[in-house]
């Protein structure tokens, strides 16, 4: 029954999500915003800032740990490994689409439910609070993630436009495609998990909102870690990575449920 | 037999009293009107019976079910009608139904849909979004979805608050069908006329149980059983007449009516009219008189406040 129950909230959820223009337009575009503003940025710091970026300690800390990873990077030249070492952040950037878009579209999901007086109505059918939970994240995560792919492959035909082509196979590496497809995944049921769990918490959508922002902060700081060169995630440590957070998707899903209380929802929200 | 069984529940929230001490039965097939003022403790009876929210103290039973304990089952046999019709405006009247419809494992959802949608009156306009709906149509969606499982027990929480006279009207009109379908329906109201139209008994809460019977029986707790006698003009004469009868009790006079209290109301009716009659009066009818059941909510809810203080 509960994968039936999943399913069908899963699809009521992509009924409401893609008549209401607002959180269409944000799964719509918000990947492609993530997009272009990072690859300006890249773009930006590659044309103004140039090879004297890598004169820096931080940048050459970077980059020793990149050629350590990726040796191939060392026969580059300057200003080309600047680029790879750049381009390689991507990965990581993508990440922050699944996060965003939950902060957009999961917190609103109980909250609206709430005050349109269709969750009592709900938890007076025998749906499960995990099911209903599951159902809510998974509605979110699916097209979050499916963006992230697609923004992924824009990417790549981005940089290929821009004439960087050649450098995609020091980027396009198996990190790259365990942080796509393990960790990607992963970190958007987190994320989703995260903003319904603010959103049945919260009294309002602005305190919805405000619990699910915590999630960027541990993107943005991978980002961080990585390009200042205190560690460069190879493989093994994204693998590693995507298995701590699918053990924090589980972990998220039962304190989702323990929190959940139904009686207060149904009591004190007006 | 008996479908729903309180044993003095009780139910508080921090220091507020919501619900003190309810003991009450409501046998199968019968609908019950629960009145009470504004936080009278309806609204939590109802979702303690539904088992939304557990009681604080004491226990209830539905459809052989605890309600504090058997939540899930619980759940898949009583329907309810919330305060608010609770549904989804950007989604079809048929998707809304389906939705909740696919909760229940013992029914077939399709069929089921279009039964309530069509009983509902609603059909034509399935594939119309809900937003579209009047309040009317769309608390009658929401009555489709508290039924769409053919729940034993439907408890329906003011169900025709907030709508406009015709629409409410229209709610009656299914409550009465879904009586006549011997449903057991436990009816929160404001409405005291609505209650009497469609319940079998009525329960008057404020926060304690303040009376539980059948309207008749609970206006003849307060008003003592009367008889009207209706002239073609008031006599000082007749009145005299009739106050010497000893079968009376008490008379008044209310323009061309005579109020009057007998021994037995039955019993003492032909001879009250002969004696009249003899008196020179002439009689238009005779009937007994009838007090709104307003006046005896409103005793009620006033002795109410004076016991609890």
């Amino acid at each position: 029954m509960s994968r039936k129950h999943i399913r069908n909230i899963l699809l009521k959820e992509w009924a409401l999500l893609f008549t209401d223009p607002n959180s269409a337009l944000v799964v719509a575009l918000l990947p492609f915003l993530v997009v272009g503003q990072g690859i300006l940025y890249i773009w930006l710091a590659f044309r103004f800032a140039g090879e004297s970026m890598l004169t820096t300690q931080v940048f050459q800390s970077a980059l020793q740990k990149l050629v350590e990873a990726i040796p191939g990077v060392a026969q580059l030249p300057g200003n080309e490994q600047l680029l790879v070492l750049l381009l390689s952040q991507f990965n990581f950037f993508l990440l922050l689409i699944p996060t965003m878009i939950a902060i957009s579209v999961a917190t609103f999901s109980i909250v609206d439910e709430k005050l349109s007086g269709s969750l009592e109505a709900l938890l007076a059918t025998p749906v499960k609070t995990w099911e209903l939970l599951l159902g809510k994240a998974l509605a979110g995560a699916i097209p979050a993630l499916a963006m992230t792919w697609l923004s992924a492959g824009v990417f790549l035909l981005v940089v290929s436009g821009l004439g960087w082509g050649d450098l995609s196979r020091f980027v396009v590496t198996a990190g790259w495609f365990l942080t796509l497809f393990l960790l990607t995944p992963a970190v958007a049921i987190l994320s989703f998990m995260l903003g319904v769990t603010g959103s049945s918490r919260a009294k309002d959508t602005r305190g919805a909102q405000n619990s699910a922002l915590i999630i960027i902060f541990p993107m943005l700081a991978l980002i961080g870690i990585q390009i200042t060169g205190i560690v460069w995630f190879t493989p093994l440590l994204i693998l590693l990575l995507a298995l701590a957070v699918g053990i924090a998707d589980f972990i998220s899903l039962r304190a989702a449920v323990r929190l959940f209380r139904r009686e207060s929802i149904v009591v004190q929200w007006r | 037999m008996a479908i729903i069984e309180t044993f003095g529940l009780s139910r508080y929230f921090g220091k507020n009293t919501a619900v003190e001490d309810l003991t009450l039965t409501v046998e199968a097939g019968e609908i019950l009107g629960f009145l009470g003022p504004n936080g009278a403790g309806k609204t939590t009876t109802i979702r303690i019976l539904a088992g939304m929210i557990a009681p604080t103290k004491g226990h209830a039973i539905v459809a052989g079910h605890r309600t504090d304990r058997d939540v899930e089952r619980l759940h898949e046999i009583v329907g309810m009608l919330t305060q608010t019709p609770g549904l989804y405006d950007r989604l079809s009247a048929k998707r809304n139904l389906e939705y909740f419809a696919s909760f229940y494992p013992s029914i077939e959802a399709q069929s089921q849909v279009e039964k309530y949608l069509r009983l509902m009156g609603l059909w034509e306009r399935c594939d119309d979004k809900v937003g579209t709906f009047s309040k009317g149509m769309k608390q009658r969606l929401a009555l489709a979805r508290a039924l769409v499982h053919e729940p034993k027990v439907l408890f329906l929480d003011e169900p025709t608050a907030g709508l406009d006279p015709e629409a409410a009207g229209e709610v009656r009109q299914l409550i009465r069908t879904l009586r006549e379908e011997g449903r057991t329906i436990f009816l929160s109201t404001h409405n005291l006329n609505e209650a009497e139209m469609l319940c079998n008994r009525i329960a008057v809460i404020h926060t304690r149980l303040l009376a539980l019977d059948t309207p008749e029986q609970l206006r003849r707790r307060f008003f003592r059983r009367q008889i009207v006698v209706q002239l073609e003009a008031s006599d000082a004469k007749v009145t005299e007449v009739v106050k010497r009868l000893s079968f009376v009790q008490e008379v008044r006079e209310e323009g061309n009516q005579l109020i009057l209290s007998l021994t037995d109301s039955e019993r003492n009716r032909p001879e009250l009219v002969k004696a009249i009659v003899e008196a020179g009066g002439r009689v238009v009818a005779v009937s007994e008189k009838q007090y709104p059941l307003e006046e005896v909510y409103l005793r009620l809810i006033r002795e109410g406040n004076v016991n609890e203080s």
